[in-house]
């Protein structure tokens, strides 16, 4: 009887989900028809152009590499009620770090360097996060509004080690942009020319990795149950501020690495264009369609990394600005957490 | 060549004077709204809604009094919305305040570049200062009459703001279902009434600062204008403990900050852009070091993101 009550509600959260996001695609619809767009070039553009166009496999990785890792990060800190809305910063300071190592760090050996730019990512946004951190557990200071204003100065940052630290000595012109990674600390191909690395098959071994380790662990209901409340926490004698500092951590590392997959898996150099789109919103998203699951996250993060593709290319095709697919990113997050509520009034107790 | 100090400080107070009445606006809307226990983190979307409303009705009609009605109106819907969402619909707060401000960060552009595709618009008509010969009175002419009506507006608010939340028995209750809506319900309070009207309130202000920001801020309108600034009141009401008077010390320690190495890194004219971004980071850094100093004796509203059931 419970499994099946259990099974209901799963389809009509699913339900309500592909609704949402039926309502997002069609408002995208809407802008690009009301533009003068053909409706059937925006529908193919929205559906086949990401497995059609050249580069679009690759593209669609990409992003499922950079949503998963990122989003796994914020899930992980949404379970114990931790809000990083500042995965965007740490994602920067992991690619700052990537060109940090690759620049100070030139003398160490080939292999070590290579591990060393990708834990140096890591490392960078862990530390990045620290700081929210021990002002959330230190001095019960808000994360929310401490990861926003960390965003900004990761920005500023980023800008200044760009201009200047490890900045491309043979660019004069232009806007500051890193040197480029040469092929040996590039993540190479799986099978030759086909355009999908060894990261991809890593961040899925990761998330099944982290799945164990969290949701089939009792960390999962002590990190949940301090997100729950923290007087039940209390009484149950699990350590609040050892699972805050853990799953915070956790979330500043894994967006870090994110940077080093993104920068030596596809973009090779950094420069400010790699600035300018939120991903750590997406990421968001990402954790809440999947329920806070590492293995729902990544399905979630599958779909936004083709979904956004799609609609960017959409919006192309009928010359409208593909800021259109935040719009439409909004537009699903509403429609979501509208099914949230529905789904939840229908089996409160 | 050499500036003297005194114009570097008119130029230092006059920019403060100038920008932190969008600070003021917003932060003042943001604090009625989480002291009766709703957090609007869409205020960066509504605004860039307000602000793209304000550009093109003040290029359709050259009056920018219309344009301010325009850009209240609709925030007032978006904000309306959001209230539905947040207090009849029990959404998360931060997670449907973000939808929000994603589809402004999205919608605003779109609109605006529907209407002005090559991005060629007439001249913005900003509001006139308040008296058209400022200079007439050195120093400070410059610092204080240059500036529009509307900052004066924002200072006048935050007095009201802090009047309303101690001495008027709506700002009580306001406050009291922030605190402890049962208690409230309870002597005959309707929580989620006094809630929709704060949050509603607060939408308002989200408006007039998205009006402020055009020509204070900005000459025109382009993608992602504000660039995190609306979000950053969230970290001022949060430093200032929702305080009015305390937001408006913060908002103008920030804009001194934020103009004085402003100032320093123009004169100064670092051939290579990378000190200035250091620069650039010094009033964020500063409300960072102000969180553990003053944010340590905060005292959150209890039931702040909680909605409320009645029963």
């Amino acid at each position: 009887m419970r499994a099946n009550t259990q099974g209901l509600r799963w389809l009509r959260t699913t339900a309500y989900n592909a609704f949402a996001i039926g309502l997002g695609i069609l408002a995208g619809l809407l802008v690009v028809v009301y533009a003068g767009g053909n409706l059937g070039v925006a529908l193919s553009s929205l559906f086949l152009n990401p497995i059609t166009l050249s580069g679009g496999v690759q593209q669609i990785f990409v992003r499922f590499i950079l949503f998963y890792t990122m989003g796994m990060g914020v899930g992980l800190a949404l379970k114990a009620g931790l809000w990083n809305i500042g995965a965007q910063g740490q994602l920067l300071i992991g690619m700052v770090l990537v060109f940090v190592a690759y620049s100070f760090l030139a003398f160490l050996p080939w292999p070590v360097l290579y591990v060393t730019m990708i834990l140096g990512a890591a490392l960078g946004g862990l530390l990045w996060i620290a700081v929210p951190t021990i002002l959330r557990v230190k001095f019960g200071a808000n994360e929310i509004v401490v990861t926003i204003l960390l965003n900004v100065v990761a920005i500023n940052f980023a800008f200044y080690m760009l201009s200047g630290p490890i900045k491309s000595t043979g660019t004069a012109l232009g806007f500051p942009h890193s040197v480029e990674l040469p092929a040996q600390f590039q993540i190479p191909n799986i099978v030759g020319g086909f355009p999908i690395t060894y990261a991809v098959p890593a961040t899925i071994a990761m998330g099944i990795i982290l799945y164990l380790v969290v949701e089939r662990t009792p960390f999962r209901v002590k990190a949940e149950t301090v997100g729950e409340s923290h007087e039940t926490a209390k009484y149950a004698g699990i350590s609040i501020p050892r699972v805050m500092t853990i799953t915070m951590l956790a979330a500043g590392a894994l967006a870090g690495l994110a940077g080093a997959t993104y920068l030596m898996g596809y973009r090779y150099e950094l420069d400010i264009g790699s600035f300018s789109t939120n991903y750590g919103l997406v990421a968001i998203i990402c954790a809440l369609v999947g329920r806070k699951n590492m293995l729902g996250i990544g399905f979630a993060s599958f779909f936004f990394a083709y979904m956004t593709i799609g609609a960017e290319s959409m919006a192309l095709s009928a010359n409208v600005t593909t800021y259109v697919v935040f719009a439409m990113e909004g537009i699903m997050m509403i429609g979501i957490l509208l099914g949230n509520y529905l789904t939840e009034r229908k089996y409160a107790l | 060549m050499t500036v003297a100090l005194s114009d570097i400080l008119i130029g230092v107070f006059s920019t403060t004077l100038q920008l932190s009445p969008f600070y003021l606006f917003a932060g003042m809307g943001e604090i009625v709204s989480e002291q009766s226990g709703v957090a609007n983190m869409g205020l960066e979307g509504i605004m860039l809604m307000s602000l793209m409303t304000t550009f093109v009705v003040d290029y359709m009609t050259g009056n920018p009094w219309v344009a301010l009605l325009a850009a209240i109106g609709v925030a007032a819907v978006i904000g309306a919305l959001f209230a539905f969402t947040a207090i009849r619909l029990r959404m998360d707060q931060i997670a449907s305040g973000l939808a929000i401000y994603l589809v402004g960060l999205g919608l605003s552009f779109v609109i605006f570049n529907t209407v002005y595709p090559s991005g060629l618009t007439p001249n913005y008509i900003p509001l006139p200062s308040l008296t058209t010969n400022w200079n007439v009175i050195p120093y400070v002419g410059i610092i204080f009459l240059k500036q529009n009506v509307m900052a004066y507006v924002s200072l006048v608010l935050v007095v009201v703001t802090a009047f309303f939340l101690t001495r008027t028995s709506l700002g009580l209750r306001v406050k009291a279902v922030g605190e402890n809506p049962k208690a409230a319900d309870n002597m005959g309070v309707n929580v989620n009434k006094v809630r929709f009207l704060a949050t509603l309130f607060a939408a308002l202000t989200f408006g007039v600062a998205g009006f402020y920001f055009a020509g204070n801020f900005v000459p025109g309108f382009q993608t992602d204008v504000i660039a995190g600034r609306g979000f950053i009141v969230l970290a001022m009401i949060y430093f200032a403990n929702w305080k009015p008077y305390r937001t408006l010390f913060a908002a103008l320690s920030f804009n001194i900050v934020y103009a004085a190495q402003n100032e320093y890194v123009t004169l100064s004219g670092f051939g290579v852009a990378s000190v200035s971004t250091l620069f650039n980071m010094l009033p964020y850094v500063f409300l960072l070091a102000l969180i553990p100093v003053f944010g340590r004796k905060a005292r959150v509203p209890k039931f702040l993101l909680k909605p409320y059931r009645k029963g």
